[in-house]
């Protein structure tokens, strides 16, 4: 079986929009915590009314045109956005492939021989919701026009002025994929993930099995999400199933993974992170520089409830233990935990436990959601990619906010230099889906 | 910077969308049969258009919009407040 590394990272997420920007602002503690849009409030009173919005992108900058913004979801510009800084990492140069299309060819890579692996918790939902909206309050406004009371309504309601034509394309939970194989002309395999909070990190998994396997030699592998939408229905969705964190006196402080006073997750509007895969033989032919390397991937089910994680944890613990041993390695050998962390109540008490009892307080333990929000099927990408990071360059991000931890675990309080040979990074999914990544240093390779 | 007038701006557009030699948009070129538009690509011309001038093109002006020349004139009748609809 061949050997998989990273050899290139793209992230836009709320807290950075570009890869390096991302890891000094999460080595700097800097996190994106902002009150919910106002005109949200008109339409319901929330539970919570904080959360982490994305700084503005500017999508032409990763050469994404006018054209590719009206025919696109939010999602499939995210991960084009992050492949092309993925891309740009690994030293993978483009050429134009179609002019009108926009698209383009890879150099020294086989594109037969290239997959896209992407997951997605809810897909193109703020489309469909957009397109939804037309469809409902254009008509209504019309009518409501003609009989001369439309004026105390329009305020309400907001629509695109066209329900657009590419609106199922858009909609699709498989836009962002696709999105990413047509710009970037690749023929693999290329595939999509469901499985919510944990398909970041099922699809990097998947894309490792690939490329492992030997049914590609490499793969542009991560996950995307963007939950806005004009009203707030998509947070309204997270937020009645009481899952949302409570923005208390001082909002900067409220989302805190692992602390005893945690109310819940901090809502992203949104991120996405995708890493070029591929085997060592592949990227050692073309002069690539490892980042990690990806030792073992393995998954479970809770098959206990759709909104809760099993308290005892067996299935993550079982899956943990087959993700170390998968790996050549013992328990005692992971140095470093990015835990899935999300803030809720449930969560973090099972998780905090599972590691004290495989782990004890050996390995740093770390929440990435402290500082970037949820980002639903993003996360995981987002964190396997920190995972490697804190690989490649010795160090890793504070738990932001943490000041009173649930257990006596080794959580990382502050970015110093630290010893990081092997990572574990794992994911929990509504549903009960469990995910799990194990990486090791490439400094040996 | 040049201020583009009205007919030259839909050109523009027009060339954005389907990538045609800007030599070849002329008035009386057909989108379908001149400039090899597909119906993806008349449907991105009407939002471009849409997004560049405001409004709403309505289903039967857009069957009606089959030359650049009709496209021009079109938007010249969008730009007057009598027929503008929707929000820009």
């Amino acid at each position: 079986m061949r050997r998989v590394v990273i050899t290139g990272i793209g992230i836009i997420a709320p807290n950075g929009a570009e890869t390096g920007r991302f890891w000094e602002n999460c080595l700097a503690a800097r996190s994106s915590v902002a009150p919910i849009p106002e005109t949200w409030k008109a339409y319901h009173s929330f539970s919570s009314n904080i959360w982490a919005p994305l700084p503005p992108l500017d999508f032409q900058q990763f050469g994404i045109n006018r054209i590719e913004m009206m025919q696109s979801d939010t999602t499939a510009l995210l991960a084009v956005a992050a492949a092309k800084q993925a891309l740009s990492m690994a030293d993978v140069e483009t050429s134009p492939a179609n002019e009108k299309k926009n698209t383009l060819t890879l150099k020294a890579v086989d594109a037969l021989r290239m997959g896209v692996f992407i997951g997605t918790g809810i897909g193109g939902i703020s489309s469909f919701a957009a397109n939804e909206a037309h469809h409902v309050f254009s008509p209504v406004q019309a009518k409501l026009s003609d009989e001369g009371a439309a004026g105390g309504f329009s305020g309400w309601v907001r629509f695109p002025n066209r329900f657009n034509p590419f609106a199922v394309a858009m909609s699709m939970p498989n836009t962002a994929a696709a999105s990413v194989g047509i710009k970037y002309s690749l023929h693999g395999p290329n595939m999509t993930v469901c499985n919510a909070c944990a398909a970041g990190t099922s699809a990097v998994g998947r894309a490792f099995l690939a490329v492992r396997g030997g049914e590609a030699d490499c793969a542009l592998a991560g996950g995307v999400e963007y939950l806005r939408d004009d009203y707030g229905g998509i947070f309204r969705a997270f937020d009645c199933a009481k899952t949302l964190v409570k923005a208390g006196e001082d909002p900067n402080r409220a989302n805190r993974p692992f602390d005893k006073d945690r109310s819940g997750f901090l809502f992203a509007e949104g991120g996405a992170a995708i890493l070029m895969l591929e085997s060592l033989d592949h990227a050692r032919s073309r002069g690539a520089r490892p980042i990690a390397e990806i030792c073992s991937f393995v998954e479970s089910f809770d098959a206990y409830s759709m909104m809760s994680p099993d308290p005892t944890g067996c299935d993550i613990e079982r899956m943990l233990r087959i993700a170390v041993a998968n790996a050549g390695l013992a328990l005692g050998d992971i140095d470093y935990i990015n835990a899935h962390g999300t803030g809720t109540a449930a969560n973090d008490e099972m998780e905090a436990r599972i590691i004290e009892r495989l782990f004890g307080d050996k390995p740093l333990v770390n929440s990435t959601k402290s500082l970037t929000g949820h980002c639903v099927g993003a996360s995981g990408a987002i964190e396997a990619a920190v995972t490697a990071l804190s690989i490649r360059y010795q160090t890793t991000h504070g738990c932001k906010n943490l000041e009173s931890p649930i257990a006596a675990l080794r959580f990382v309080r502050d970015a110093l230099p630290y010893s990081i040979k092997t990572a574990l990074t794992q994911s929990f999914a509504f549903g009960g889906h469990n995910a799990a990544l194990v990486l090791a240093a490439s400094s040996s390779l | 910077m040049e201020v583009l007038g009205l007919e030259e701006r839909v050109r523009a557009i027009v060339k954005e969308v389907l990538k045609v030699n800007e030599a070849v948009i002329k008035p009386d070129a057909r989108f379908r049969e001149d400039l090899g538009a597909d119906s993806l690509d008349l449907v991105t011309l009407l939002m471009a258009l849409e997004q560049e001038f405001g409004g709403s093109i309505s289903d039967a002006e857009a069957a009606g919009m089959t030359t650049v020349g009709q496209a021009q004139a079109l938007i010249s009748g969008l730009k007057a407040p009598s027929v503008m609809k929707g929000s820009p």
